[in-house]
């Protein structure tokens, strides 16, 4: 019986050792760093956006899994048009970044590629990419913005960033063209506490916005355009705001997701 | 030693003698035990009817079919905006935490091979039975395939049973075209119609007229999806990115079509289930011009197991099969273990009649001509609002001062001593003021205070009034502001609730039934096909008079309502679609099938969100782009003339907000399928 115990006590042992137990891990932990910019191609200047889905949205693929693969999880540019993930496993990547810009990505309705400006890199220590893109439109916010009563008034100038032309060149072959594409739909003014202001760090009590129907904004590309914000902010601190506006456009096609091309946040004292 | 090798030796021998064991085990019951015979299928039924994908009392929007057997479930508070709930579990309904997908192939692989088995055992059964145990399969089948194609679209068509081991180009079904999905639908459903008997043979069973009432429902959901992606940014449809099928939405070129097909469909199932169902509106109680019979007539409805307008019920027996509605969803007052989780709201209450307006529609409160103007109105009682009310909305309520269980429904906000007539509570009652809370008001604070509010159940303000009475600062059910299981919009719901006062309710003793679908629900889907096909110009598919037809089901539903009828005949034109659609928010409401239904008229993202309640409303006045909320209606004691006042506003106590985009009309693919598969695509928008 001594030697059974003995006998089953070993081959116990025998079994645990064999499934590399005393290993914490058998991969390198994901620690390499992709870090990006988003800039329009005409004044490279960086595309603006919001940390959020609505914002521009950043998407790895590693190619080394083969052709079954899914994406990594999706993350989202800094409101600056920047993006940096530190914990990134080793690999051969393909990074795709979709806004409110020409889509990098484009096919027919038949699913025929037409271009693809993605890039493929290696990720590995800290890589650098920059993805010069045509932005729907150029946001900005003149002057310094007013204040009175509790309620701001800012002047907006909305600029097209790619030509009526341009655009229909490119997303006229993806298919169902719409001329009402090129339509600028509405401008928002975003308000808040935090110096992240946009979509999501917007203050609803204050943050307001003007619809365009049709193409009636046509008129208004490149004029000064005030906006106000909505109900009184108590007086005697800082806010930040915004302007925002889209075209009748969603990015990436079929997401009903139209995004949203930004001006500068800039601070405003309420006295 | 020697004795271990003896019985070692002695093991191996008996080992090699069974080879001639091929007898079948008595312990397992096998599929011959179970198609040869009827009770055998009453088995095979049994444990199919127990998967199926039911919204019913087990069944929470949030979280999705199976796993959690109607936990804390209840309706209305799917960012519909029927009701709103103080918990997580209250938002639009963007995704199911489980993801119905697995226990529908499962389910799927039941019914195929029952399709597949049971010809072997044709001659055990005479044909009509035979038949109907056949068309059982189809009928699970199609409603399997049709509850994962208003999820996610274009979905795996599995027909067969599919054996194991296999080659993986065997085992793998790829998503086919959301327009084959719903052809397979349609044509599963009519083999079950032609096959099943128009009488359940047995209580439980479903019949020709459930699959046809179920089509007509499923067809006007495929109607919709092909015309109204169209009128959503984006259209909503793309190829699959590993097959290139169109998984999502249809092509523009044919969606037009496909449209009035699948409305034609609807509108002949629902026709036929009219002419030859046997089915009618419940009206053993009704009396003309009787608004009380007609409140309760529609309350009895509900519960009368007998009534001629249930096509299809699911039925619950104590104590064996039991669920817990009334555990969760009665008021504060009757709490066990939880409550008060449907608070119907204002904007609700809006669709209804008897209310005074202003000019823009919404609910009078005040002498003026919106809420922030005049002073507030003055009423006797505190249910003295909804004296007028549609009897129809009354059988969904439990109003401030109802009867629920033999007892009155407390049900206030606070008491106001100050003067009168009282100007409104609030400065701004905008979407952009709807943070501002009654308790932070300068009236409500500090030792001259002249509005009094309680901050939970346990800690009630007792105000002393000017002739020196005492009363509590907020009804027994609540509003309380720092507790929010309580009638956090001035309202409760009803529907479903079981009014006995004898009968205390417990997790897991509640038996009421379900009623999966109802006769009116097809009038209501009659009525909605012969519009769209009226405004498409499609002829009528049997020469009926599709606008009569549809016309006549309003009316006999308003009629039985309590409401007015229609001034005119119908028209195929967008306002008549939407009286349709209004009417039949109302009529469903608080069932599972109104979140179905703004995701199928494509109404809950925000550029088509004027639409949400089936009539035009202006949608800034309840959202902020992709946010939108919903109001209360909050009931106040003026102690100084004895009388109350009510304040309709944003509901202020859990601060409910909803959130909805048009990447939610489709449910992402489970992403571990897409995955771990070579042909499952994810949505092509994701």
């Amino acid at each position: 019986m001594k030697q059974f115990k003995i006998f089953g006590m070993t081959a116990a042992l025998l079994m645990l050792s064999s499934c590399s137990m005393f290993e914490i891990d058998n991969y390198d932990a994901p620690e390499e760093t992709i870090q990006g910019e988003v800039v329009d191609v005409a004044t490279g200047n960086p595309v603006l956006t919001d940390q959020g889905s609505e914002g521009i949205r950043v998407r790895l693929t590693e190619l080394s899994w083969g052709d079954n693969v899914e994406h990594n999880p999706d993350f989202f540019c800094m409101s600056d048009g920047t993006f940096r993930n530190t914990k990134i496993f080793k690999g051969h990547y393909n990074v795709r970044v979709d806004g409110p810009f020409i889509p990098l990505v484009r096919e027919t309705t038949d699913g025929m590629l037409l271009a693809d400006e993605t890039i493929n890199t290696d990720i590995k220590g800290t890589t650098k990419v920059r993805f010069e893109v045509q932005p729907f439109l150029n946001v900005k916010i003149v002057g310094d913005p007013t204040v009175s009563n509790g309620v701001v008034k800012a002047k907006v100038v909305v600029e097209r960033g790619v030509s009526e032309s341009e655009f229909r060149d490119k997303i006229e072959p993806m298919g169902n063209w719409s001329d009402s594409y090129l339509n600028v739909t509405d401008i928002q003014f975003f308000v808040s506490y935090s110096n992240s202001v946009g979509y999501r760090a917007r203050d609803d009590r204050w943050s307001s916005s003007i619809s365009y129907t049709g193409n009636s904004f046509n008129d208004l590309l490149g004029e000064t355009i005030t906006i106000t914000s909505n109900g009184e902010i108590p007086s005697g601190r800082k806010v930040w705001v915004r302007a925002a506006a889209r075209i009748n456009f969603d990015t990436p096609v079929g997401s009903g997701t139209r995004r949203w091309n930004y001006s500068e946040p800039v601070e405003v004292m309420i006295p | 030693m020697k004795k271990i090798l003896f019985s070692a030796l002695l093991g191996a021998c008996l080992l090699t003698s069974c080879q001639d064991m091929d007898i079948p085990p008595k312990n397992i019951v096998t599929s011959d035990d179970l198609l040869s015979t009827e009770s055998g299928m009453d088995i095979y039924m049994a444990r199919m009817y127990s998967t199926m994908p039911f919204e019913d009392f087990k069944y929470l929007a949030e979280r999705g079919l199976n796993s959690y057997n109607g936990w804390l479930a209840g309706f209305g508070f799917d960012g519909t905006g029927d009701a709103v709930n103080r918990d997580g579990y209250c938002r639009a309904f963007t995704g199911e935490n489980e993801a119905y997908w697995g226990n529908a192939f499962t389910l799927l692989r039941d019914a195929n091979f029952l399709i597949e088995n049971l010809p072997n055992y044709k001659g055990n059964y005479p044909e009509i039975t035979y038949n109907d145990y056949l068309g059982e399969a189809y009928f699970v089948r199609a409603y399997v395939f049709y509850a994962l194609a208003k999820r996610y679209g274009g979905i795996p068509l599995v027909t067969r049973v599919i054996s194991y081991p296999a080659s993986s180009d065997e085992l793998e079904v790829p998503r086919s075209s959301e327009e084959e999905t719903w052809n397979q639908i349609c044509s599963d459903f009519d083999m079950a119609a032609q096959l099943m008997m128009p009488k359940s043979p047995k209580r439980g069973y479903a019949n020709k007229y459930v699959a046809l009432a179920v089509k007509s429902q499923a067809m006007l959901y495929a109607g919709s999806v092909a015309k109204y992606n169209e009128t959503v940014s984006g259209r909503l449809t793309g190829l699959g990115q590993k097959t290139g099928v169109r998984v999502m939405g249809f092509d523009q070129a044919t969606a037009a079509e496909a449209s009035k097909r699948y409305f034609t469909e609807a509108y002949k199932a629902a026709r036929e289930v009219m002419e030859n169902g046997g089915y009618s509106l419940y009206m053993k109680k009704w009396a003309e011009g009787d608004r009380s019979a007609m409140r309760q007539n529609m309350i009895d409805m509900i519960s009368d197991t007998d009534s001629p307008e249930n096509i299809w019920i699911r039925e619950y027996i104590y104590p064996t099969t039991t669920h817990s509605f009334d555990a969760y969803n009665a008021p504060y007052v009757f709490r066990s273990p939880l409550s008060s989780a449907v608070c119907p709201t204002a904007d609700f209450v809006e669709l209804f009649e008897g209310f005074e307006r202003y000019p823009d529609g919404t609910l009078k409160v005040t002498t003026g001509n919106s809420n922030t103007e005049g002073t507030y109105i003055m009423y006797d009682n505190v249910g003295d609002f909804y004296k007028n009310a549609e009897p129809r909305l009354l059988s969904y309520l439990i109003a401030p001062g109802d009867q629920f269980k033999g007892q009155t429904m407390e049900i206030y906000a606070g008491v106001y001593t100050g003067t009168t007539p009282v100007k409104p509570l609030m400065r701004d009652y905008s979407y952009q003021a709807q943070g501002d809370n009654y308790q932070n008001l300068d009236i409500a604070q500090g030792d001259n205070r002249t509005l009094y509010m309680t901050p939970d159940p346990n800690n009630q303000t007792i105000v002393t009034l000017p002739d020196g009475s005492k009363m509590n600062a907020a009804g027994a059910n609540g509003p309380f502001y720092n507790y929010n299981e309580s009638a956090m919009t001035g309202l409760l719901g009803r529907k479903w609730l079981k009014d006995d006062p004898s009968f205390t309710a417990r997790e897991g003793n509640s038996d009421q039934h379900y009623i999966l679908v109802r006769y009116a629900e097809v009038l209501l889907n009659a009525a909605e096909a012969a519009v769209e096909l009226s405004i498409a110009g499609a002829a009528s598919p049997d020469g009926s008079d599709m606008l009569g037809v549809a016309t006549d089901a309003i009316n006999d539903i308003r009629r039985r309502a309590g409401a007015t009828l229609l001034a005119s005949k119908l028209t195929g034109s967008n306002e008549s679609r939407n009286e349709v659609r209004k009417e039949r928010r109302k009529e469903t409401a608080f069932e599972t099938g109104t979140k179905w239904d703004l995701r199928r008229w494509r109404v809950n993202d925000y550029d088509n969100r004027d639409g949400f309640w089936g009539e035009e409303r202006d949608k800034d006045k309840f959202s902020s782009n992709s946010h939108y909320r919903f109001r209360g209606i909050y009931p106040f004691y003026s102690a100084t003339d004895k009388k109350w006042f009510f304040d309709v506003k944003f509901e202020c106590l859990a601060h409910k907000q909803f959130e909805y985009n048009p990447i939610d009309y489709y449910f992402g693919i489970p992403g571990n399928e897409v995955v771990k598969s070579k042909v499952i695509d994810q949505q092509p928008n994701r």
